[in-house]
């Protein structure tokens, strides 16, 4: 037991182990085991999980195919007047760059391409292989954990009587977190929840709340919805909120789920949870304004949230103002949270904010405390400081640097091509450019120099077809506007 | 466009029926006149299906509907298929030149200007008096980049037909050829004939302003701008000469409406940033200054204006670097080195401070400005003789007309005396 209440759970189960050895029956032991194996397993279910490629191609629950602006997540820039695109990047499915890396929003297939299992399987990190389906990931992660935890399952569930065990309120409670999350066994949890809330008079909110979570694993979300919808009329809980508003992310029904947390935000003032969980949202629709917002509220509720810090020192770095976003990041340093991607950010708003001593020092900090899947981004970002100081040199051994740790940074190849562009070397500039454009085809930019650099070799067939691209990632993009009429002028000409 | 393309089509049409004998095969040209209603009515959806009509009633031996849709198909930027149908006319009809023309502009618009230049040369053969042909000639020249060759072929162009789009090309390879006063005369010569061509106008302003005539400059922008008021190319340039008269407001007025139509142009944030400068609000100029930067990192004017805001409010280390990145994209530009100098020496770096004036110097020995700051240096740093040098050359610079110190006159004056006062002190400390 006191192992257990100084979370030193492998021990206390293995404890419980032995006692149940020799008193098998021991219920009191059984549960406390249970809870144990529980809790060593348990994911934070407020959090978002990925979409697995699975799911996407075989997404039944998009409602309409051509949402209306702005009520849909998956169609992100449709929102008039939201970011401008040319001033800040935008991640592989064409949203802005976010301050924190979540699972979920880093590789969802635009809308405009086809949706195959090319662009599925290529998240933003090919060489980082991606569950199957988010169900697969939670087996495999099961299984790892049973074989170190010595043998044999703990409950053998194809033997248990739910229907006894359901009358035992805390037993069940306890049988059901575990199926959940250790055996990953969401259908059997789903008969065993079921029993129970028919043994409550279909009264309890708990049981409700776990017939949710079941119907949501097993993908039945209409059920899901209901199921939670009719435990918040029972008790109010805001752990039951947060999963209501993941089922209408599920089904895509953004605007509801804002208005849900919105109500429950009046009820529960004073959790971050909310907040973050409602920023997220304006954040995955593309309104910066509104996330930055919630984000602050956030903040002001829990002070040590790296997230939040880390979002609204991207969003301040994006406005114009990278001293604020300086002291946000060096926060951050102070919380705990350093690593690369810190230092690197501390880095570029040192430079941005003519700082470049600074600068320099924060990136080769970066540079030592970077793993593999960032680097290439770091020595993409020393060239981008070599630039700023004119040193053309410096810049193109970086970015070769670049893309050499980094075989498929995109945005490596595309400056390299820039540069050879203006050193009138027109063919290896296509070569890099082609090279980006096939790695990162979410990169506008890439599109946009290519077309340039036909259109002034007077290659106009190939500057037209990917002025057409680069129009269709950024349709707003005066330059390329411009550049378009001009080809097409030319084509009409007689 | 439209209204000119109307006519030239009407033209081809004739032409190219003329050229077919209608008795011999009746039926085959009935319909041409509905397809090129349709298609000079932009109904190219209907065109389209007329074409595909004919083509499959005549299997495809009816070199009208051949042409239009290639037209078509060229207009949508599939150039690779048009050329397919254009050569399919010409098998058709081996003595049209209108083909012939069309096939060369494919090549052309295809990147392969030497196939372009022989199909043009066949053309020029059937008819040697077709401005087109040598219009279209001149582009190819120019991007083999032969601009004499391109030259002559304009001239011979524009002295069939003269057209507003000849005379623009002619002073684009005048102006690479670097003869910037053939260009300016081909572009007045362009305004007789046609005074109210926005594009010409902006040509011949822009010149004016590269040539430092102001005046004339903003006479040519502003008669561009009451033709096209959003021409941004104009509207930038007429507001830097707005403000080299120190116009800020107004300027800043034209930039607004420049600003909708390029919010991503580094050259309109980098004048903005400036009119701020000018109207002393240094940190939206400072903010303007950087976002320019940050859209276009290879401007090194904008690293220059951000070293001279720097320099202004006296902090001179970011100067320094600003300097030296402007240095580092334009080697050539003396003031960079002048200005780095005076960062340099605020540094109390006074060795590579004169390394920095020497450079300038040597670039450009008539900068009134760089001297005296570079006197004052060394006066500062106890080298009177140098310095008095120096003070020399300057005020033989200044009886020489003033060199480059227009506006600040008074001001350079004003610390010449100071620096005669204290060379005259130094003097006599010395002896």
């Amino acid at each position: 037991m006191s192992k257990m209440r100084r979370q030193k759970l492998s021990d206390a189960a293995a404890i419980c182990g032995g006692l149940l050895a020799s008193n098998s029956r021991d219920e009191a032991v059984w549960y406390l085991k249970c809870r144990a194996l529980t809790a060593e397993q348990y994911v934070d279910e407020s959090e978002m999980e990925e979409e697995g490629v699975a799911e996407i191609l075989l997404d039944s629950n998009a409602t309409a195919d051509m949402p209306r602006p702005g009520t849909s997540l998956n169609r992100p820039m449709t929102r008039a007047g939201g970011l401008e695109q040319g001033m800040r990047p935008m991640t592989s499915s064409g949203r802005p760059v976010t301050g924190f890396l979540r699972p979920g929003t880093s590789s969802r297939p635009m809308t405009g391409q086809q949706m195959d299992v090319s662009t599925a399987m290529r998240g933003p990190r090919p060489g980082t292989s991606r569950p199957a389906t988010a169900l697969g990931r939670e087996v495999r992660l099961g299984t790892a954990s049973l074989d170190s935890g010595g043998g044999a399952a703990f409950v053998d569930t194809d033997r248990l009587d739910l229907k006894r065990m359901a009358k035992r309120g805390a037993l069940a409670a306890a049988l059901v977190e575990y199926l959940l999350y250790v055996e990953r066994n969401p259908r059997k949890a789903l008969e065993l929840a079921a029993e129970a809330t028919a043994a409550a008079d279909f009264k309890d909110w708990w049981w409700k709340a776990r017939l949710g979570r079941c119907y949501h694993k097993l993908g039945m979300y209409r059920d899901a919805e209901k199921q939670l919808k009719s435990s918040l009329k029972d008790q109010d809980m805001l752990l039951t909120h947060l999963e209501l508003v993941k089922v209408y992310q599920r089904l895509d029904l953004p605007n509801t789920a804002l208005d849900l947390l919105a109500r429950a935000a009046v009820r529960h003032d004073g959790d971050a949870r909310l907040a973050l969980a409602s920023a997220r949202l304006h954040e995955a629709l593309s309104a910066a304004e509104a996330a930055g917002a919630a984000y602050k509220t956030a903040l002001a509720l829990d002070p040590t949230n790296v997230e939040a810090t880390a979002s609204l020192a991207v969003n301040y770095f994006y406005a114009d103002q990278p001293e604020v976003a300086l002291r946000y990041y060096q926060r951050l340093l102070q919380c705990g949270a350093s690593g690369g991607a810190v230092w690197n950010n501390l880095g570029l708003c040192c430079f941005y904010g003519g700082q470049y001593d600074m600068a320099l020092g924060c990136l080769d900090r970066a540079l030592t405390a970077a793993g593999d899947d960032i680097i290439g981004d770091v020595w993409y970002n020393i060239a981008q400081v070599a630039i700023g100081m004119g040193d053309v040199g410096m810049a193109y051994q970086a970015l070769r640097v670049a893309s050499t740790v980094d075989t498929n940074h995109a945005e490596s190849f595309c400056n390299l091509g820039v540069l050879e562009m203006r050193k009138q070397n027109n063919d290896s500039a296509r070569v890099n450019l082609l090279r980006a454009q096939t790695l990162g085809p979410w990169l506008f930019e890439a599109f946009y120099n290519g077309a340039l650099l036909d259109y002034r070799t007077g290659n106009f067939q190939e500057a037209y077809r990917q002025c057409q691209r680069a129009l269709e990632l950024f349709p707003e993009h005066s330059e390329c506007k411009e550049l378009m009429d001009t080809l097409a002028a030319l084509f009409a000409a007689m | 466009m439209p209204a000119d393309d109307t006519h030239e089509e009407k033209y081809d049409d004739n032409n190219s029926t003329g050229t077919i004998d209608p008795p011999q095969w009746p039926g085959r040209d009935r319909l041409n006149w509905l397809i090129y209603l349709t298609f000079v009515r932009r109904d190219f959806k209907e065109c389209m299906s007329l074409i595909e009509q004919q083509l499959r009633a005549h299997r495809g031996l009816c070199e009208y509907p051949l042409y239009a849709k290639g037209l078509l198909l060229r207009m949508e930027g599939k150039i690779a298929d048009s050329l397919l149908l254009f050569q399919a006319a010409i098998c058709l009809n081996p003595d049209s030149s209108t083909y012939l023309k069309q096939v060369g502009r494919c090549f052309y618009l295809l990147g392969k200007h030497k196939a372009a230049l022989g199909v043009y040369d066949q053309a020029e053969k059937l008819c040697s008096e077709d401005w087109e042909v040598w219009h279209n000639k001149g582009l190819c020249y120019t991007y083999l980049r032969h601009n004499d060759a391109a030259a002559a072929a304009y001239e011979q162009a524009n002295s069939i037909c003269r057209h507003d789009a000849t005379f623009l090309q002619l002073g684009r390879v005048l102006q690479l050829k670097g003869d910037a006063a053939a260009a300016v005369a081909v572009y007045e010569e362009a305004l007789e004939f046609s005074p109210e061509s926005s594009e010409l106008l902006t040509a011949l302003g822009l010149l004016h302003l590269g040539a430092g005539r102001g005046a004339q400059a903003f006479d040519c922008l502003g008669s561009a701008l009451t033709h096209d008021a959003r021409n941004v190319r104009a509207i930038l340039a007429a507001g830097s000469v707005m403000q080299d008269n120190d116009d800020m407001d107004v300027a800043l007025v034209k930039y607004r409406v420049a600003a909708v139509h390029a919010p991503n142009s580094a050259q309109l944030w980098n004048n903005v940033g400036m009119c701020f400068y000018g109207k002393g609000k240094l940190v939206a100029a400072v903010a303007c200054l950087k976002r320019a930067q940050y859209l276009d990192p290879f401007a090194w004017k904008v690293n220059f204006n951000l070293g001279l805001i720097h320099l202004g409010t006296q902090q001179y280390a970011s100067a320094f670097h600003y300097f030296s990145a402007a240095i580092n994209m334009n080697p050539a530009h003396a003031r960079s080195y002048a200005h780095l100098g005076v960062a340099l020496s605020r540094l109390d770096d006074f060795d590579n401070a004169c390394a920095a004036y020497d450079k300038a110097l040597e670039l450009d020995g008539g900068d009134a400005t760089t001297v005296l700051n570079y006197a004052i240096a060394l006066c500062a740093n106890d080298e009177p003789e140098r310095a008095r040098a120096l003070y020399e050359r300057l005020t033989r610079l200044m009886e020489d007309g003033a060199g480059y110190a227009e506006e600040r006159d008074a001001d350079v004056i004003a610390q010449m005396l100071a620096l005669q006062r204290t060379l005259g002190l130094g003097l006599e400390a010395h002896q």
